[in-house]
């Protein structure tokens, strides 16, 4: 070997020469223009050498094509066409730059998204750029369980995956789902699709899934309007869907923070004793009850009777259980 | 790393650096370090190899002219590579979701031009880039009211003052802080942060700040973890917890940090640290019977004392 073995400096010149060429080069005229690279005596060699060079170009996102250099398709060339290598012009605000950085640098973003964002970054203020290593001001989120990736290329090329689920309620099992949709909902990612052996669209958490993903084949198209916030239900851990209003006393020690948690809440009265009466959103079912009681003894439903009365018998079978 | 592993990267790197300083002119070494997350050495062994690069035939006048003076840069005769290379799939799409995870937490105040620097982004790059990927935001619930403050102060490293309700505890006070890390995960705000008072790193969530005050004082980043941490960490002074739950009670094994989680029967087996049982009692009563305490045997006089003093407020 005359050189190391991947000299950045031959891919960069690679790189240029398809770029410039303006027609596709066979490996014969790459090894006669470019300098030292390629010059083994052996041809055979110096071409596998080139096909490496080549496949580490297109691994850095490079587009090199192969095409036919005659009629006859005998000769294979190579190219970089401009307009598939060049970022289109994009311009961002400042403000939509920075949005992009909080969003690139959220902890745990990974290096794709942070290489995204070099990339974009180039029409940007050099004093954003510079915070792309500094301490992110805010982060996401990746209760994924890893899966986030290989899903989301399913969902991008439109195929069918394969994968064992763990269901909240239910024995695990194995599931087929025709990708369609991603959706991100209150710190969780959910896969929506089409599950084969139901015949229906369901969400699937990704924190739930139990194998990797396979790929099963080309999915079904989505239903015309499809939209995946459609088919993904509250978790029993939240307050429900509202269907109808609660009016609840709350203590004065839990008062401000359980009513900052709940979009729609009113404040109805303060009381003398420091409590404080609130109209509150309420499900119908078990989930709101639920809320109430991780309060303890610090929340009180004052009506409708039939909640009270549901919160009431829910502490007898908790003390039935005890 | 593989050798071909690093040198894709360096390739990369390569590929976006030259762009950038040929659009900006006098670009400081040190910005193209923090930039790229490399060293400055790095960046001038980069700024050197691509000396040696350029156009057939490859003579002075063919090769790419590079002028590193007082730590700022210059670049000349590149401009085939005065525009980065197109985004991948992989780099697009990551940078797309981690976008919509942003959009789908509450209350963060760059939302509005996030969300359109993403729809620029798919409108740009188009199907050929992004596929048919739809990433959708789902009911994201409530922005907590200090968070813009908790955030202001720790990208500041400006101290607080926090009246604070710890849940876990039960008990609500002030204290002060030096919040490091806000970040968000299970769909609620924390931030990671140093408590004077303790002398030590606390978890907070910061929707039970009941206010935020900043003191004016400044404080140096200790490197606390945030986002990605364990939302506990274990102690030595922890009580064990063993619950059985019912059909209706399993969310509790992921929705809380477990130690250990078997099937046993039609029940799931859930056993988990804590420091505080008050928490653990008032979530044993809103789980309505579908959870047996296994142990520990104060947590049953805990929840027995909790449930008759909630019925109390019902006249029962």
């Amino acid at each position: 070997m005359l050189w190391p073995m991947y000299p950045v400096e031959r891919l960069v010149n690679l790189v240029a020469l398809l770029l410039e060429a303006g027609r596709p080069l066979t490996f014969d005229d790459i090894r006669a223009k470019l300098p030292e690279a390629y010059r083994q005596d052996d041809r055979g060699s110096a071409k596998r050498q080139f096909e490496r060079d080549k496949d580490v170009l297109r691994q850095a996102g490079v587009p090199v094509d192969v095409v036919p250099t005659d009629a006859f398709e005998v000769e294979e060339g190579y190219r970089i066409r401009k307009d598939r290598y060049y970022l289109p012009e994009i311009s961002f605000s400042a403000e939509e730059a920075a949005a992009l950085l909080v969003a690139a640098l959220a902890p745990g973003a990974g290096r794709e998204a942070a290489e995204a964002l070099r990339k974009l970054a180039l029409g940007a203020d050099a004093s954003v750029l510079a915070s792309l290593g500094e301490a992110p001001a805010v982060a996401g989120v990746d209760g994924s369980g890893g899966h986030l990736g290989s899903v989301a290329a399913a969902v991008a090329e439109r195929r069918r995956v394969r994968f064992r689920y763990r269901p909240l309620e239910g024995e695990p099992g194995d599931r087929e789902v025709d990708a369609w949709g991603l959706l991100f909902r209150r710190g969780a990612w959910y896969l929506v699709g089409g599950d084969r052996a139901r015949g229906e669209t369901r969400a699937f958490r990704l924190s739930r899934f139990a194998s990797p993903v396979v790929d099963a084949g080309e999915a079904e198209p989505a239903p015309e309007g499809f939209r995946a916030a459609e088919h993904v239900t509250a978790g029993p851990w939240g307050l429900g869907e509202p269907e109808t209003t609660a009016r609840v006393a709350f203590s004065p020690k839990v008062a401000w923070w359980a009513l900052g948690g709940v979009p729609g809440a009113r404040v109805l009265e303060s009381r003398d004793d420091g409590w404080t009466e609130a109209e509150v959103p309420a499900a119908a079912g078990e989930s709101f009850v639920s809320w109430i009681l991780s309060f303890g003894a610090d929340a009180e439903v004052i009506a409708p009777r039939a909640l009270r009365d549901a919160v009431v018998s829910s502490l007898e079978e908790v003390r039935a259980a005890l | 790393m593989p050798p071909s592993k690093r040198t894709i990267e360096r390739l990369r790197r390569l590929l976006a650096v030259v762009p950038y300083v040929v659009r900006h002119p006098g670009t400081r070494v040190a910005d193209l370090s923090r930039m790229f997350g490399v060293t400055e050495e790095e960046v001038i062994d980069d700024l050197n190899l691509l000396f040696l690069t350029g156009l057939p035939p490859y003579g002075p006048g063919d090769l790419i002219d590079v002028r590193i003076e007082e730590g700022r840069v210059w670049m000349s005769m590149a401009d085939h590579f005065s525009r980065p290379v197109r985004l991948t799939r992989s780099e697009a799409v990551a940078l797309y979701l981690r976008g919509t995870e942003v959009l789908g937490s509450p209350g963060v105040a760059e939302a509005e031009a996030l969300r359109s620097a993403l729809d620029k982004l798919a409108r740009t790059l188009g199907e050929e880039t992004l596929g048919a990927l739809r990433a959708e935001v789902g009911d994201g619930g409530q922005a907590p009211a200090p968070l813009d403050v908790v955030r202001t102060a720790a990208r500041a490293g400006e101290r607080l003052e926090i009246d604070y309700y710890s849940a876990s505890r039960d008990r609500f006070g002030s204290r002060r802080i030096d919040p490091e890390q806000v970040f968000s995960a299970l769909g609620n705000w924390y931030v990671a942060a140093w408590d004077v008072e303790a002398d030590d790193e606390r978890l907070f969530r910061v929707d039970r700040i009941r206010d935020a005050r900043p003191t004016g004082e400044r404080f140096e980043h200790r490197g606390l973890l945030g986002q990605g941490r364990d939302l506990y960490s274990p102690g030595a002074d922890d009580i064990r917890v063993r619950l059985l739950l019912g059909p209706g009670a399993r969310w509790v094994a992921e929705y809380y940090a477990m130690e250990h989680v078997r099937e046993r029967g039609d029940r799931l087996e859930a056993t988990f640290p804590t420091k505080d049982l008050a928490w653990v009692g008032k979530l044993v009563l809103r789980l309505g019977g579908e959870a047996e305490i296994a142990e520990p045997a104060d947590l049953r006089d805990l929840t027995r004392d909790l449930a008759a003093a909630t019925l109390g407020r019902y006249g029962r």
